[in-house]
């Protein structure tokens, strides 16, 4: 990274100021409204935010472009196409989340922002909300080019499109996107550092349901988030309403709390 | 206007800043003096809300900092002007702030053209010199208009003739009716700006006055044909002196007492005047250094 070292042209002392002064309109409070809007704007308006976005749809289109150059016997559903689009960004749309939480810290950029809200607990929570609008935002993407591919697929190919299920795997896709966002998120808000909250987060909940059974046996599914995600996804909890609420609250809503907390005491430096 | 009351922060068994109290009144700067590691910028966090103290209060306008509604409106404050996100934009960073402050989008472009970084408005602020991110979080902390202004280090990085432009700006800023306090760790950097000193050194305040009250301790400054005549004649009327490593001598007395005394014992004067940007460094490196020496 080059640094610039040129002059930098004289200026008149501040007598832009007093012209202005005036001018401005009354303070107000800042609305939850007005800091998710702040923490949509910042997760796009780098060129880090903008490459992670544009690398989900990249790997969906490609995901499909296979999809679509592989299709099954019989009628190509949206059901491929959006299976296979989403497997990646369902990967990927977590980090999102984690890096709402963590990449003020990284950056340093925290200073800035808690000076401007010191309500931080307030502003954490705009970063959650922000981060689950824009995977979805990025999810209706991903979802578009499903139903592109379909109809194009309909259309280009000889097998013939059908859109069966369409309403139920759009409720569980979203669902499942907004479940592990908000895990990223949290885990992001407990552990500050990008790389490792990432590393956990893909991590432990993978140790857990492979070492878990092996020593809870069938107990080892009141801590199984993924199963308990799997079932919230399908609205069919299977009668496992209590492991399926103890999964989620140890590995969801815990950490949330915690990274909360938290981040509403960590020194900012 | 800003109190600080007794203002305590430990970590573990180290404490960082002791029992520090001051107030910066309006239409003044305030330097807020003393060496790396006094607890300056321990003592400006907590003043922000960004370090929750051990014990005291800070508050400005009479409120503490989480509890302003829209703090940027009242206080601007530069930490750190390192801690800008490298992939944005310099007037991109100023917009979001602009958005959050509730002032308009043309403030941002106001800002940039006012801290002369107009020209370089659309280059990411990583590749922006130390100097440069300076002028930009002066930029942002002057964004919401406020009546405050907490600057941790500012001058650091900058060009003589940037640290002149600051100058401009920040009395320009105080004789409007604005409060200003700007840390430094060097002398030269701030003498010629602030008005009042509050001098910190390990945790610590040792020294909290008006730069000339300050000043005044330090005495006069003399030097004669004959040093040891001159050091013999002050001695005889009854001044103390300290003799200083080029032959001059600190005298706790008026030029006007020292000329006579010298004047008396016909003694000539090479130099005679007040103790001052070397009796300043004198008393920082003597105040600074004393309760380091004795913890």
């Amino acid at each position: 990274m080059s640094t610039l070292t040129e002059e930098i042209a004289p200026v008149a002392p501040a007598k832009h100021r007093a012209e202005v002064a005036t001018a401005l309109p009354p303070a107000r409070g800042q609305s939850f409204l007005k800091l998710v809007t702040i923490e949509l704007r910042k997760s796009v308006n780098t060129r880090s935010g903008r490459v992670l976005i544009g690398a989900i749809l990249l790997i969906a289109l490609a995901a499909m472009t296979w999809q679509f150059t592989h299709l099954p016997e019989g009628a190509a559903g949206v059901d491929g196409f959006l299976g296979a689009g989403s497997t990646g960004a369902m990967l990927i749309l977590p980090v999102i989340g984690v890096m709402a939480m963590t990449s003020e810290w990284t950056q340093r950029t925290a200073l800035t922002t808690f000076t401007l809200s010191p309500r931080r607990v307030r502003v954490q929570l705009a970063k959650f909300v922000s981060a689950v609008v824009l995977s979805a935002v990025v999810m209706t993407g991903v979802v578009l080019l499903a139903l592109l591919g379909t109809a194009l697929a309909g259309a280009v190919t000889d097998h013939s499109a059908t859109y069966a299920g369409l309403g139920g795997l759009l409720a569980s896709s979203y669902l499942m996107m907004a479940l592990n966002v908000v895990m990223g998120a949290a885990f992001g808000a407990v552990i500050a550092q990008t790389a490792v909250a990432i590393l956990v987060f893909f991590i432990a909940p993978t140790a857990w349901s492979l070492a878990g059974p092996a020593l809870f046996k069938d107990n080892a599914n009141y801590l199984d988030v993924f199963s308990a995600f799997g079932r919230i996804a399908e609205r069919d909890l299977n009668g496992m309403l209590p492991e399926t609420l103890t999964a989620i609250g140890v590995w969801v809503v815990l950490p949330t709390i915690v990274g909360l907390w938290l981040s509403s005491r960590r020194e900012v430096k | 206007m800003i109190t600080v009351e007794n203002l305590t922060k430990r970590y573990g068994s180290t404490t960082a800043v002791q029992d520090v109290s001051f107030t910066v009144q309006p239409g003044s700067i305030t330097g807020f003096l003393g060496p790396n590691g006094a607890g300056k910028s321990t003592t400006l966090r907590m003043l922000t809300g960004l370090t929750p103290p051990s014990s005291g209060t800070a508050t400005i306008t009479g409120k503490k900092y989480a509890e302003l509604p829209n703090p940027g409106r009242v206080v601007g404050v530069m930490l750190d002007a390192a801690a800008q996100h490298a992939g944005r934009t310099g007037r991109e960073t100023l917009a979001l702030n602009a958005s959050l402050l509730g002032v308009p989008k043309r403030r941002a472009d106001e800002m940039l053209e006012a801290v002369g970084l107009t020209h370089a408005a659309k280059r990411r602020v990583g590749q922006y010199s130390l100097g440069m991110r300076q002028r930009l979080g002066i930029a942002n902390a002057l964004l919401g208009d406020p009546a405050v202004l907490i600057l941790d280090e500012p001058a650091n990085g900058m060009d003589p003739e940037g640290i002149r432009w600051m100058r401009g700006l920040l009395q320009d800023f105080a004789s409007r009716g604005g409060t200003v306090i700007l840390s430094s760790h060097l002398l030269g950097e701030v003498q010629a700006t602030v008005d009042r000193l509050v001098v910190i050194g390990g945790g610590r305040i040792v020294a909290n006055g008006s730069l000339e009250e300050l000043l005044a301790g330090s005495g006069t400054l003399v030097r004669g044909l004959d040093p040891i005549g001159l050091n013999q004649a002050l001695t005889a009327a009854g001044l103390s002196l300290e003799p200083l490593h080029d032959g001059g001598l600190r005298v706790d007395a008026t030029a006007e007492q020292v000329g006579r005394a010298a004047a008396a014992a016909g003694q000539v004067l090479l130099e005679l005047r007040q103790s001052d940007g070397a009796g300043l460094e004198d008393l920082f490196f003597q105040l600074t250094a004393e309760p380091a020496a004795a913890a």
